[in-house]
């Protein structure tokens, strides 16, 4: 076999440690999209918003649950199509499609919203060690480092341990609302007889933010690049899109059992003349009472630490990666500070900014991480809309381009999501307006 | 003053006018030979109310250097079908990855720099820095004026287009042949890997399907299995094949060992019948033992012939052979007879025959041995290769020093190992070649 002499000299090469980046989505595209989805709707914003929107509209609001399991599943498997078809992310695909102008806008506003759901991740961590009597300015802090050390020692045992970790949290909420003993007839009723409550303050937002949480913009991002990472061809497709169905079925179906949850404790209480009223994230850990008695508190900050510690890595590490992947910026935590300057910074900000923000005091940190999710729902059509052009160019996806039903699902969805956005930013207004 | 450099991002959608009449708008550049080193723009692309049209280089009369026309000598033509290996600036490498040479990283472009050089204009640059991104957003001016200390700070970064290496979408299972002789083949192996592990899957198999099997072999030696299992899957089993042969016989056999039974098979079957059945001995051996580490590729020679023959017949072998310090002295039926040193067959009498000079008290171990055993004794007694025999006595291979330590050296501290030192060796390395 004929290998130059020069060889011998070359140092011997040493195994490259895998970026922490490859890992996580290594990990993702094995557990599949489900996990993915589950955990990504599933963070201390989902988890919030679910408990919320329980508590105050009770089973009537988990029919919104259905419709959005069909776009769901319709978003994710284009997002798993373009993946495979393509072999690239969707940060990629925007840049070689739109050009800079478009694609340096909508990285500018990923960073902004991910910054933000970071500082909800560092919200839940603050409200969970306050159920543990530590303050958040202590936490927060120790938090930040941890995800640092987190970041740079980061193995793919560590991210399987956390994800499993995460699941068995949720199981909790589907024994919880069993032990609850709901009134299955409503919870029936609540699920498939759709109410609009246009007039009633509040349902609006709760519907933009289930849906922006449901279906987070990144989430779309991270699920091909997942794909893409896994090397899935086209011929994997039907496989996949299994996958991307039960994942889907499973995410929302937890999504379901926090609301019955919540409703089940808050909700029915209220109804029978308790005045609970939550007011901060340790208020919802009620909710676990059920299967957890009196450490229903001390489980629920459990998990909300952490979905809060987990995501508050994965964010700004995927979103650097992500930004300078569309920008073509060199990224890599394995890499010197002068050899990848922009990635480091994003990834710092992108922290720092969102630890900080929890610590300014007077902060409603409740209200804070809800309007985070109303903000994803808004911005959710206008990514749509961007992955419905690219994906029915027969130029990028071949003879994979949408069908005919895929392409009225999604473009329904884009379309509906954004009138209620419009309608709710609108409504937000119009009252300042005539008040004024 | 016509135009004599610039970017393209500064000549796309500028008026193209015939006889000061507006025409349409430039929407693109063809280049028919992309691969030379700084690559001739032949045409723009007109995109007008008609549709596109394509005016030949030679009918461009003048481009204003600031202004915003490009003046042509006649009416654009229909667009003739373009040549194979041509490549539109616009569409085919604006905003997509490069690999820069040079740099050794993946990168994006952001704009191209050309310059008016002997019969035309030329591709001479990409842009991939802010600047770049800065300019592309029609910043450029705003930034330039109202922050200039800011903007000046801005980095250029400026890649010559001789370390620009497009990666393309092309079919991975065929080699490209118009590129033999690849920008990419300018790296150290270890650093190309380093670039394909950093790519997606189909664009790592689109690097690879650039490479002449030689230099993807030796790249392939630095991957890690994973990415060499998913590499093989997307470039196909007749070109891993090609490229597995060429790779040394150890690692070769790990990366087989790596697979399933039915693509061991598959790719062996696609090799000549002697390199297979020495992987197919090789695979058989566990992954931490002698026999898992030893190489197959040792060099051997016979023990009547002279010093000054041997001399002479390692000279014709020696630019194949991986490892040449030891020669080991075999028998026809290939028992291990004795070896000696490539100083020692140096130093000798040139007439003086091998048997006589050979060292016969020999430490040789058998391919049961674990690697931890195996390292032992290579640092017990001081070697850079122990050889591996059977029961019999018979030669099966040899277990070199910087094997031996890369197997018993824990992962983590292989880590911890600045890479920095790596590099520096290497550069030498490439210098050590170049010279």
């Amino acid at each position: 076999m004929p290998a130059s002499p020069i060889s011998d000299a070359a140092p011997p090469e040493l195994p490259r440690r895998r970026s922490p980046w490859r890992s996580l989505l290594l990990v993702a595209a094995v557990l599949g999209p489900g996990f993915v989805t589950a955990s990504a709707g599933n963070d201390v914003g989902g988890i919030a918003t679910y408990s919320q929107a329980g508590a105050q509209f009770g089973y009537s609001i988990i029919w919104v649950l259905v419709p959005l399991a069909v776009a769901l599943i319709v978003v994710q498997e284009m997002s798993m199509r373009m993946g495979a078809v393509t072999g690239k992310g969707l940060a990629a695909l925007v840049r070689e499609n739109f050009g800079v102008r478009i694609s340096v806008l909508s990285m500018f506003v990923l960073f902004l919203i991910n910054t933000l759901i970071t500082s909800t991740e560092f919200a839940g961590i603050a409200a969970a060690s306050e159920i543990f009597g530590i303050s958040r300015y202590i936490a927060v802090p120790v938090a930040l480092v941890v995800v640092f050390f987190f970041v740079l020692r980061f193995n793919n045992k560590i991210v399987e341990r956390v994800f499993v970790t995460a699941s068995l949290i949720y199981v909790t909420y589907i024994v919880s609302a069993i032990l609850a003993k709901p009134d299955w007839h409503q919870v029936l009723h609540g699920t498939f007889v759709p109410t609009f409550e246009w007039h009633t303050a509040g349902w609006l937002a709760m519907v933009v933010g289930i849906i922006g949480t449901t279906i987070s913009p990144y989430m779309q991002f991270f699920l091909q690049s997942a794909v893409v990472e896994k090397g899935s061809k086209p011929e994997d497709l039907p496989l996949a899109r299994a996958d991307v169905i039960n994942g889907s079925i499973l995410a929302i179906a937890l999504a379901g059992f926090m609301i019955i949850a919540s409703a089940a404790t808050i909700w029915v209480t209220n109804q029978h003349g308790g005045h609970l009223n939550p007011q901060q994230a340790a208020d919802f850990a009620v909710t676990l009472r059920p299967i957890a008695g009196q450490f229903a508190e001390l489980i629920f900050a459990f998990g909300i630490l952490n979905a809060g510690l987990f995501t508050a890595t994965v964010l700004p590490l995927s979103t650097s990666y992500i930004v300078c992947e569309a920008l073509g910026f060199e990224a890599a935590v394995d890499r010197k500070f002068s050899e990848a300057p922009v990635f480091f910074v994003l990834f710092a900000a992108g922290l720092i900014v969102g630890a900080a923000f929890v610590l300014t005091p007077h902060l409603p940190l409740l209200q804070m991480i809800l309007f985070a999710q109303v903000l994803q729902g808004i911005l959710l059509p206008a990514e749509l809309v961007l992955m419905l052009i690219i994906i029915n160019r027969k130029s990028v996806m071949g003879g994979h381009t949408n069908s005919p039903l895929a392409n009225t699902i999604a473009w329904t969805t884009a379309i509906v999501i954004g009138l209620l956005s419009l309608v709710y930013v609108v409504g937000q207004f119009i009252p300042q307006l005539l008040g004024a | 003053m016509a135009f004599t450099e610039g970017f393209i991002s500064e000549l796309v959608g500028r008026k193209a006018t015939v006889n000061e009449i507006p025409i349409g708008r430039v929407s693109d550049f063809l280049v028919n030979k992309p691969d030379d080193v700084f690559p001739r723009i032949d045409g723009l692309v007109i995109k007008t109310s008609q549709g596109l049209r394509f005016a030949p280089i030679d009918t461009v009369a003048t481009i204003d250097p600031d202004g915003k026309t490009v003046a042509l000598t006649m009416t654009p033509k229909e667009p003739a079908p373009p040549e194979e290996s041509a490549l539109f600036l616009i569409a085919d490498l604006l905003d997509k990855q490069i690999v820069d040479v040079d740099g050794r990283k993946v990168v994006r472009i952001n704009d191209l720099e050309i310059a008016r050089a002997g019969d035309g204009l030329r591709v001479v640059a990409a842009d991939v820095g802010v600047a770049g991104l800065l300019r592309r957003l029609g910043l450029k001016s705003f930034g330039k004026r109202f922050v200039p200390g800011i903007y000046r700070s801005i980095p250029r970064s400026m890649i010559a287009w001789d370390s620009v290496a497009p990666i393309r979408d092309a079919n991975p299972t065929q080699v490209n042949l118009s590129v033999t002789e690849s920008k990419l083949s300018r790296m150290h192996p270890s650093e190309l890997a380093e670039i394909i592990s950093d790519l997606s899957a189909r664009e790592a198999a689109a690097v690879v399907s650039q490479l002449d099997d030689e230099t993807a072999a030796d790249a392939f030696e630095h991957l890690e299995p994973e990415k060499q299992r998913s590499l093989i899957e997307d470039i196909g089993t007749e070109r891993a094949a090609d490229i597995i042969e060429e790779m040394d016989a150890d690692d070769a056999a790990d990366l087989l060992a790596e697979l399933d039974e039915e693509q061991q098979h598959e790719l062996l079957s696609e090799m000549n019948e002697y390199t297979a059945s020495e992987l197919r001995a090789l695979v058989k051996y566990a992954e931490d033992s002698a026999g898992g580490l030893m190489t197959t590729d040792y060099t051997w020679i016979y023990p009547h012939r002279t010093a000054e023959a041997t001399i002479r017949k390692i000279r014709e072998i020696a630019p194949t052979s991986e490892f040449i310090y030891y020669l080991y002295v075999v028998d026809k039926e290939d028992t291990l007879l004795g070896a000696l040193s490539l100083r020692a067959l140096l130093l000798a009498d040139p007439a003086e025959s091998i048997d006589t000079i050979m060292e016969t008290d020999l430490v040789a171990i058998h391919p049961d041995m674990s690697s931890e055993d195996v390292a032992a004794t290579i640092a017990r007694y001081d070697l850079l290769a122990v050889p591996v025999v059977d029961q019999a006595g018979k030669m099966l291979g040899i277990v070199t020093v910087d094997d031996a330590i890369d197997a018993i050296m824990p992962e983590d501290m292989a880590r911890k190992l600045p890479k920095f030192t790596a590099r520096h060796r290497s550069h030498r390395v490439n210098a050590g070649i170049a010279n």
